[in-house]
């Protein structure tokens, strides 16, 4: 068994888990987090997509064992109980999700997206979700609310600046 | 050398399915306080048919969407619904329910008229109010009057109906007949650059027109359209299922059965042609399966119109394309040494 200690949405979590056990199944059948979905396995789809440290990864690809000690966001880890995040507001306003299955990835693609940049071309969206397969919507709805949300994220950004 | 052309490609298609019955069924409930429930056989599976027919109930009933309760797919308790294929939920899904609710709020009227002293021919429901028509201000709250109908009357406010889209069977001498009850039509434009030596189409934009009949929920018409469209890239560009010759799937992953991604999409430009079919509900009709039907078509086209080559199988992939342009051209050489 392999032992991890890591934060997941912010909150430290330990678990023992067999070593080939990837980070997918440790969010989903370890820790209950069922937001991040199973999809292809191998790392096509990106529905399993989930950041750590910073980074958009494909968690149906990395093993827990390589998250000990770091910091993983999950789509659980977006909305508070107030209020959803700004890019899952957008996404709802706009209809960009159909079906819903690439949904959770789609969404942390594009929050890692705007972690780093928060003025990105449609070029550069384009370029963050291209590792999320979506069946149904012909990913416009999903651009278009990914420039709402990191319009909004600057208005917030530039008000907490603001003297 | 990267040539653009442009292609067009027109469709029509039908709205349910014929040969066997397609009936809908539905139960609609008014609430006493002045919501109603929706019951339908139908499925949800994201194209928004949820939300289209609780527009539809709330619409007959002048009631908001958010006062309606739709409850959905469970056969245990839903009426019948023949399904959420063929492009004919809100067609006859919609019609069923608008019905149902017709007769929920004729009750309603039954019950308001002797209170507003008019007959209840001279009511109507808007604004979650029964109210005398042309003069509103003598009205009764929806939820009363659903309360009224209930505890006074004793005719509680329930509409339940079935619609089964009316058709004609073909004469056997003739072949003639009315298959379906109504139809949808769309024009797409597309806009292609062809690398003429590599065989790779790119496209950067499609222009869809489509007629749907009343668009009861533009929002989601657009994401049908746009979801069908990249699908119609797929069709166009990508998309195989290739088997060896013991008929094995030799591509059954996401690896190599290459499907549209965010790269891939064009911009896309949506037309909702105004249209309005007495027949369905408020006037619609169905938008979900033909917003793929004339998407490959529309990129051939362009592609001949870029490098003037006809490519009849699918998908277009750049080795077709390829090969059919050099073909073009030693064909062009041939002739020359003819001469």
């Amino acid at each position: 068994m392999t032992d991890v200690v890591l934060r997941v949405n912010g909150r430290e979590r330990k678990a023992s888990v067999p070593p080939e056990t990837t980070l997918l199944q440790l969010l989903r059948e370890h820790l209950g987090l069922t937001g991040s979905k199973l999809g292809c396995d191998v790392g096509d789809c990106g529905a399993c997509t989930v950041i750590v440290d910073g980074k958009a990864v494909n968690s149906c690809l990395m093993l827990a064992g390589q998250v000990d000690g770091r910091e993983v966001l999950t789509i659980e880890g977006l909305a508070t109980r107030d209020r959803l995040h700004p890019i899952q507001r957008a996404f709802e306003e706009r209809a960009s999700l159909q079906c819903g299955f690439c949904g959770p990835g789609s969404i942390m693609s594009a929050k890692a997206l705007l972690d780093e940049n928060l003025d990105p071309t449609p070029q550069e969206i384009r370029d963050a979700l291209a590792g999320n397969l979506c069946r149904c919507t012909g990913y416009t709805k999903m651009i278009e609310a990914i420039q709402d949300a990191a319009r909004e994220l600057r208005t917030e950004k530039s008000a907490r600046t603001a003297p | 050398m990267k040539r653009r052309g442009r292609g067009i490609a027109c469709m029509w298609y039908p709205i349910g399915f014929t040969v066997a019955a397609n009936p809908s069924a539905a139960t609609v409930k008014v609430n006493e306080d002045g919501t109603a429930t929706v019951l339908t056989g139908t499925v949800e599976t994201g194209q928004g048919a949820l939300t289209v027919l609780s527009q539809i109930a709330a619409e007959e009933l002048g009631i908001a969407m958010d006062d309606i309760h739709i409850v959905s797919g469970d056969t245990d308790v839903a009426p019948m619904d023949t399904g959420a294929i063929a492009s004919r939920t809100t067609y006859v899904t919609g019609n069923a329910i608008r019905l149902a609710a017709e007769k929920a709020k004729l009750i309603l009227f039954d019950v308001a008229a002797p209170v507003l002293g008019v007959k209840p021919s001279q009511l109507e429901a808007r604004d979650r109010k029964i109210q005398v028509k042309n003069y509103p201000q003598r009205c009764l709250g929806i939820g009363e009057v659903a309360h009224r109908a209930q505890v006074v009357m004793g005719e509680p406010a329930i509409g339940s109906a079935s619609w089964n889209p009316p058709t004609v069977a073909m004469d056997p001498e003739t072949g003639q007949g009315k298959p379906f009850s109504t139809y949808v039509y769309a024009t797409q434009v597309a806009e292609v650059d062809v690398d003429d030596e590599t065989g790779e189409v790119e496209v950067l934009r499609i222009v869809a027109a489509h007629d749907c009949g009343t668009a009861i929920n533009p929002m989601l018409v657009e994401g049908q359209i746009e979801g069908g469209i990249s699908m119609g890239i797929g069709f166009a560009l990508q998309e195989e299922m290739l088997f060896d010759k013991d008929g094995r799937h030799v591509n059954p992953n996401l690896t190599n059965y290459i499907m549209p991604t965010s790269l891939d999409m064009p911009e896309i430009e949506v037309d909702i042609v105004p249209s309005f079919d007495p027949t369905g509900p408020f006037g619609a009709k169905g938008v979900g399966e033909p917003t793929a039907v004339p998407t490959a078509a529309a990129i051939l086209n362009a592609v001949h119109d870029a490098v003037g080559v006809r490519i009849t199988s699918l998908p277009a992939t750049a080795e077709k394309v390829l090969a059919a342009i050099k073909a073009k051209r030693e064909g062009a050489t041939k002739k020359l040494t003819a001469v």
